[in-house]
């Protein structure tokens, strides 16, 4: 996983609330394996950036030049609502962004970014209103993130701190992968295991019947 | 201390506790859908890891198997893409070597679904799956999460052990008796509208109270799939004796000492009388009346007499703007009566209503009636299936002119290939009205099953009440 620091990058601006997975990841992308030259980058907000006939929707912010190599996105509230579709934070990652600014996100969407090494900030909403407002009178202005000290300074120099929880903060700024920490921490799950377990749940005959005999 | 149940089933499965940030929990049993599953095994192989615990992680294909000529196979599935992605499935638990409910196996289903129905979900347990609605198993008592597709997935199969934020506590109390023609649907959808889609994020809700007492399993299951919709990742019902008589019934929860044993143990994770929650809600169901959504967030609803909201009437700027961008989407104008707004098709089905009672509902209302316009029901499990056929409920919808399917996820999000075209209107059992859930231009409304029926019948969204007494 990539360390996130200190982000001084092009920042834009969408005004939209309750911008849900599905529109961030439309299903009919998701059905493929991920990887390097065949990625989520055209699928991220597609219905969204591209019309039914997939021209450019101009409107659109993203698609506005100004705002051109955006690694920070300033969007309404409850961004990435709904559906836990993993894809959706990859989908973010893909197309460049490494930073997420908004005053709400859909629980589990934060969870999948920070696990793919993207930045959720969480800010009050008139504080979005007036980054919004800064950005669109100088489209291409620059946001900085300061993960460590958890703060955003806006285009207008002003800093607003933000919260993170103390375990994504320490992983996200020193790039740890979540499987390489655990596996410190095998002999304890092994003693969990042997010693913790309530006895009716040990042996886990119940699967092996709900596979092989359903039980009857 | 006093503590909540939450706290209790917490606690137990703490392996690393970190304060202020993410403890290090046991996993019990894991869940793995298809949908996007494929990453995480994808990651493992990379990393060439294995999956510690293989009988404690079940996948079960659901949301991209087709509901209709099954028998011909993973073959037989026309779109290459969704072909692929039931394949991968296949091929990643013979390859990992864990169980697999798959297409063909007779105890397939939705997971939320299959998990209750076998006794697979028990009380005290904590259980995640790559699923937003995995709350559904916490009406049992459990603390049931959903987890990331990929990386979170992927560590959970190679640890047996997740890192999750431990969430505040609320507690929603539901009481008074719920009236005719009202269901755990309309009670949740009318949590939902009171506290807002971001209302729960943050924490575990505990439903408590006298209406959630009286409820049945499927009900229950019904209140806690749709959490997620008010933004909390987990709810919970503290499990009681219809909790434990729906549990001695099933097939696979512990039989005989052990059940003793398991018993013993759940009357010890209710939350002590003298615990406190974070935040407490209060709600009476007692005037309650059938709800419909009329947006595009499961909170935009109104009971059934009401009209579509005018946009222009709303004081809170956000919410205006939603409401306003919603109307457009769902072709409609405000002040219309919600009994007048005609409907092309209806789903039943889903983790959310698709189980017996829920079936049973919808075919009680729709019994010797004909459906206006075409739809279909998906049974919630190959099992719910075969009870359904054992009471002649089939025939009820095949007569009302409905289509029989087979179970799985189907048109609540379409991930098979189950759309609602661009510009038909769906009157679904299903959790989620989001712009383009069930398809590209769909509008979703969604509603109880027997509400669903209703508007089979009629045409329209229409208050099943009245034909409830005709």
């Amino acid at each position: 996983m990539k360390p996130f620091t200190v982000l001084t990058a092009v920042a834009v601006p969408v005004r939209l609330d309750k911008v849900d997975t599905g529109m961030i990841l439309p299903g009919r992308f998701m059905r493929q394996h991920r990887r390097p030259g065949h990625d989520y980058a055209n699928a991220f907000l597609h219905d969204l950036r591209f019309d039914e006939s997939e021209a450019l929707r101009p409107e659109f912010p993203l698609n506005d030049e100004s705002y051109r190599g955006a690694e920070i996105m300033v969007v309404g509230a409850d961004f990435g609502c709904g559906s836990s579709r993993e894809g959706a934070a990859c989908a973010v990652l893909d197309y460049g962004l490494r930073a997420l600014v908004a005053s709400n996100f859909g629980e589990i969407f934060a969870a999948n970014c920070l696990q793919n090494g993207i930045l959720p900030v969480y800010l009050s909403q008139w504080v979005i209103e007036e980054i919004w407002r800064q950005l669109e009178n100088a489209p291409g202005s620059r946001i900085t993130i300061d993960l460590p000290a958890q703060t955003l300074k806006a285009p207008d120099e002003s800093v607003h701190s933000f919260e993170i929880n103390k375990t994504r903060k320490e992983r996200l700024v020193r790039g740890l992968d979540d499987v390489d920490v655990t596996l410190q921490y095998m002999d304890q799950i092994s003693k969990y295991e042997n010693e913790r377990r309530k006895p009716w749940l040990v042996g886990d005959s119940a699967v092996r019947r709900a596979v092989e005999d359903g039980g009857r | 201390m006093p503590a909540t149940m939450f706290e209790k089933i917490w606690t137990d499965h703490v392996i690393v506790a970190a304060p202020e940030g993410e403890d290090l929990l046991y996993v019990d049993l894991n869940f793995v859908n298809e949908g996007g599953a494929f990453l995480a095994f994808d990651q493992l192989r990379m990393e060439r890891r294995t999956v510690r615990r293989p009988m404690q992680n079940l996948p079960i294909t659901d949301h991209y198997i087709p509901t209709v000529n099954r028998h011909l196979g993973i073959p037989g599935i026309s779109n290459p893409e969704i072909r692929h992605v039931v394949a991968m499935q296949d091929d990643n638990a013979r390859e990992f070597g864990l169980p697999h409910i798959h297409m063909h196996h007779h105890n397939q289903g939705i997971a939320h679904v299959v998990a209750p129905e076998l006794g697979l979900a028990l009380p005290g347990m904590l259980i995640t799956c790559n699923d937003s609605h995995t709350a559904t198993n916490g009406a049992l008592g459990a603390i049931a999460s959903p987890i990331g597709a990929s990386m979170q997935l992927r560590h959970v199969l190679a640890t047996q052990a997740v890192w999750l934020k431990k969430p505040k506590t609320m507690r929603i109390t539901l009481d008074g008796m719920l009236p005719l023609g009202v269901w755990a649907k309309d009670v949740i959808l009318s949590v939902i509208h009171r506290i807002g889609i971001g209302g729960a994020a943050g924490y575990c809700v505990e439903y408590a109270g006298s209406a959630i007492r009286a409820m049945s399993m499927e009900g229950r299951l019904t209140v806690c799939n749709m959490s997620i919709e008010a933004g909390a990742r987990l709810g919970m019902i503290a499990p009681d004796d219809t909790t434990f008589s729906y549990l001695a019934e099933r097939p696979l929860a512990p039989k005989g000492d052990a059940w003793e044993a398991a018993l013993t143990y759940w009357q010890t994770v209710l939350s002590d009388e003298e615990a406190t929650f974070d935040r407490e809600w209060h709600f009476d169901v007692t005037t309650l009346a059938p709800i419909v959504t009329w947006g595009t967030s499961p909170e935009d609803c109104s009971s059934i007499d009401g009209v579509v909201p005018d946009p222009s009437a709303m004081t809170d700027a956000e919410h205006r703007s939603h409401a306003e961008r919603a109307l457009q989407y769902m072709r409609l104008t405000p002040g219309t009566r919600l009994a007048q707004i005609a409907i092309d098709r209806v789903f039943i089905g889903s983790c959310t209503n698709s189980r017996i009672e829920d079936l049973r509902a919808a075919a009680q209302v729709l019994k010797g009636r004909r459906a206006s316009v075409p739809g279909m029901v998906s049974p919630g499990s190959t099992n719910v299936k075969k009870q359904a056929e054992a009471e002649g409920l089939d025939r009820i919808f095949l007569a009302a002119g409905l289509e029989w399917r087979d179970s799985g996820c189907s048109m609540c999000n379409g991930s098979n290939g189950e759309l609602v075209a661009p510009g038909e209107r769906c009157a679904s059992t299903t959790n989620r009205n989001f712009e383009g859930r069930q398809g590209r231009g769909a509008l979703t409304h969604i509603m109880s099953p027997a509400m669903v029926a209703a508007a089979a019948v009629a045409g329209k969204l229409t208050d099943v009440r009245t034909l409830m007494k005709s």
